[in-house]
């Protein structure tokens, strides 16, 4: 089966200074895909060379096994592209928008345009200069998406939502997906990539160092070990221990971060009167923290 | 779909595209009408005779009288050339660099639209706006034979169409540099500064020995410096003058291809 998307040692520098570096990755049709990163981290590179906006210095990039660069009018034909600054056409309305973008792709007024506007509850009759983040963000994901793209490419679609709103967007995502369509979504929410994704990536200083399902990465993840004893803790009895890490430790209560066997470590606990203890794994943004600490090695599942 | 991309940026610059035209419009109709008031003043004439250098930076050669003097002294060689290479460098900047920078043409740059038709499509605007602003001259100024400003039609429409040439070729090549580098700042500056070069060395080619031989890179020389309202403008002159146009169009569509955008 082509897959939705393909880049294989995509590489992208400006000048003298790095965009992304030989960074390869499959999603799958129907796939929800989160492409996690702080800023400068070269998501937003990605996701241009993804659209077809920026030229590759190296290696491919294809969406539907089209070349994103070579035959970007194809590219164009199936994606729904929202830039991460989203910046519209300030004196034209809502309505003028749609209008020019359904004569712009030479396309029927769709569908299910009526059904997005309605759930978004979209600002349709004032200048777009004249509208909030969040009302410019709704329309811009309508414009994305009222033609029914196969792949969604999607730069920070919730920023500037209402929780509410990113409700409907979250919903949204979920029936493009049940009728087999494909989301590519760059995020800073965690949470929200938690929630929608199938899988996960993550890139640091351009390069992507673990592709994974974000229920293998949560499982392989360390344990958040709470531990509340009977008097003041001594942190340093448990500091020593091999594959522990003291994240917090206040009072009588000690959170720490477990890598390795869990044995040793209550053997030691034990012997401190413990009152309480309370264990989980890791979830996303710690993940996320944890592979930003330098050293971690690159693992793509 | 490509003619929606014009569509799109004339109706951004509807406005300032209408008052191109009427402030030109008017400016040229008090030009024709003055012009009984000074078509017998010898001391007019005396202006570009006792200080011809002076008078030929404000593009002022020969008499100032007769109706084709008149005419390229107050309008053809300085004033309407000046609107038109305003409003054709100031979009050719704009179209694709300063869109750019602006975050608007990602939006226009995903459409299944190759890039070359969307460049295409802006150049047609950019031409759009010329004829507009050109049409409005030349029609006031044949509506000016009431104002006994008499002199052959054919070379008011040629001139006018000669100095549409000059502002879309220096609008295209500003459009040129705009795709080339992203950067509107430097379109400006070099579609306006090589505009500005031109200007001088036509205009002073007349009367500075020295920079006679340079008149022929001068596309002022070859639209409106060498006499045309009066003899008419010749097959050679268009030709370099289109020439220039497509050569700068066909650089800008190669270089809007090669450009990285965000």
């Amino acid at each position: 089966m082509t897959p939705a998307i393909e880049t294989v040692g995509l590489t992208k520098t400006y000048g003298k200074n790095r965009g992304i570096v030989d960074l390869s990755l499959v999603v799958q049709p129907g796939e929800v895909f989160g492409f996690l990163g702080p800023n400068g981290a070269g998501k937003t590179t990605t996701i241009r060379a993804l659209a077809g906006l920026q030229r590759p210095a190296g290696g491919v990039a294809k969406v539907l096994g089209y070349d994103c660069w070579a035959q970007a009018v194809e590219v164009h034909r199936h994606i729904g592209y929202l830039p991460g600054e989203l910046r519209l056409f300030e004196a034209m309305t809502g309505t003028q928008h749609l209008s020019w973008f359904i004569r712009a792709r030479g396309i029927d007024e769709p569908a299910g345009l009526a059904d997005l506007l309605r759930r978004f509850e979209v600002v349709l009759d004032r200048p777009v200069g004249q509208l909030s983040t969040g009302n410019r963000q709704k329309l811009g994901i309508v414009l994305a998406l009222m033609h029914e793209p196969q792949v969604l490419i999607l730069d920070e679609p919730t920023s500037g939502l209402d929780p509410l709103m990113q409700e409907v967007f979250h919903r949204l995502v979920r029936e493009a997906v049940e009728q087999g369509r494909t989301v590519f979504l760059s995020s800073h929410e965690l949470d929200e990539v938690q929630r929608l994704a199938d899988r996960v990536a993550i890139i640091r200083e351009g390069r992507l160092v673990v592709t994974d399902t974000v229920e293998h990465l949560r499982s392989g993840a360390p344990r958040i070990i709470e531990v509340t004893l009977k008097r003041r803790v001594a942190s340093r009895a448990l500091a020593g221990l091999d594959g522990v890490r003291v994240i917090r430790s206040e009072g009588r209560r000690c959170t720490v971060e477990l890598t390795g066997p869990i044995g040793p470590f209550l053997r030691v606990v034990a012997e401190l009167d413990p009152v309480d203890l309370t264990a989980r794994r890791a979830d996303l943004d710690e993940l996320f923290l944890g592979y930003y600490q330098e050293g971690q090695p690159a693992r793509v599942g | 779909m490509s003619a929606e991309v014009a569509r799109l940026d004339l109706w951004a610059r509807r406005r300032a595209l209408l008052g191109y035209c009427a402030g030109m419009g008017l400016y040229t109709l008090v030009i024709v009408a003055l012009y009984p008031q000074f078509k017998d003043s010898t001391s007019l004439d005396n202006i570009t005779k006792n200080a011809p250098t002076l008078s030929a930076l404000f593009g002022a050669i020969g008499s100032l009288t007769s109706p084709s003097g008149w005419l390229d002294a107050n309008i053809y060689e300085n004033f309407f050339p000046l609107v038109v290479l305003l409003l054709s460098i100031g979009y050719g900047a704009s179209a694709i660099a300063g869109a750019n920078q602006e975050g608007t043409l990602c939006l226009v740059a995903t459409l299944p639209t190759a890039r070359s038709r969307i460049l295409v499509a802006k150049v047609g605007a950019m031409l759009a706006q010329g004829v507009a602003l050109s049409l409005t001259v030349a029609v006031v100024i044949a509506a000016g034979r009431g104002f006994q400003l008499h002199l052959p039609l054919i070379h008011v429409g040629e001139s006018s169409t000669a100095v549409f040439l000059l502002g879309a070729d220096f609008g295209l090549l500003t459009l040129a540099i705009g795709a080339a580098t992203g950067n509107r700042g430097v379109a400006l500056a070099v579609g306006s500064g090589t505009a500005a070069a031109s200007y001088l060395v036509s205009s002073l080619a007349p009367v500075v020995a020295w920079i006679r031989p340079a008149r022929f890179a001068s596309l002022f020389y070859w639209a409106v410096g060498n006499d045309q309202l009066t003899r008419g403008v010749t097959w050679a002159e268009m030709v370099v003058l289109v020439l220039i146009g497509v050569i700068a169009s066909v650089l800008a569509v190669l270089a809007f291809e090669r450009l990285d955008l965000g």
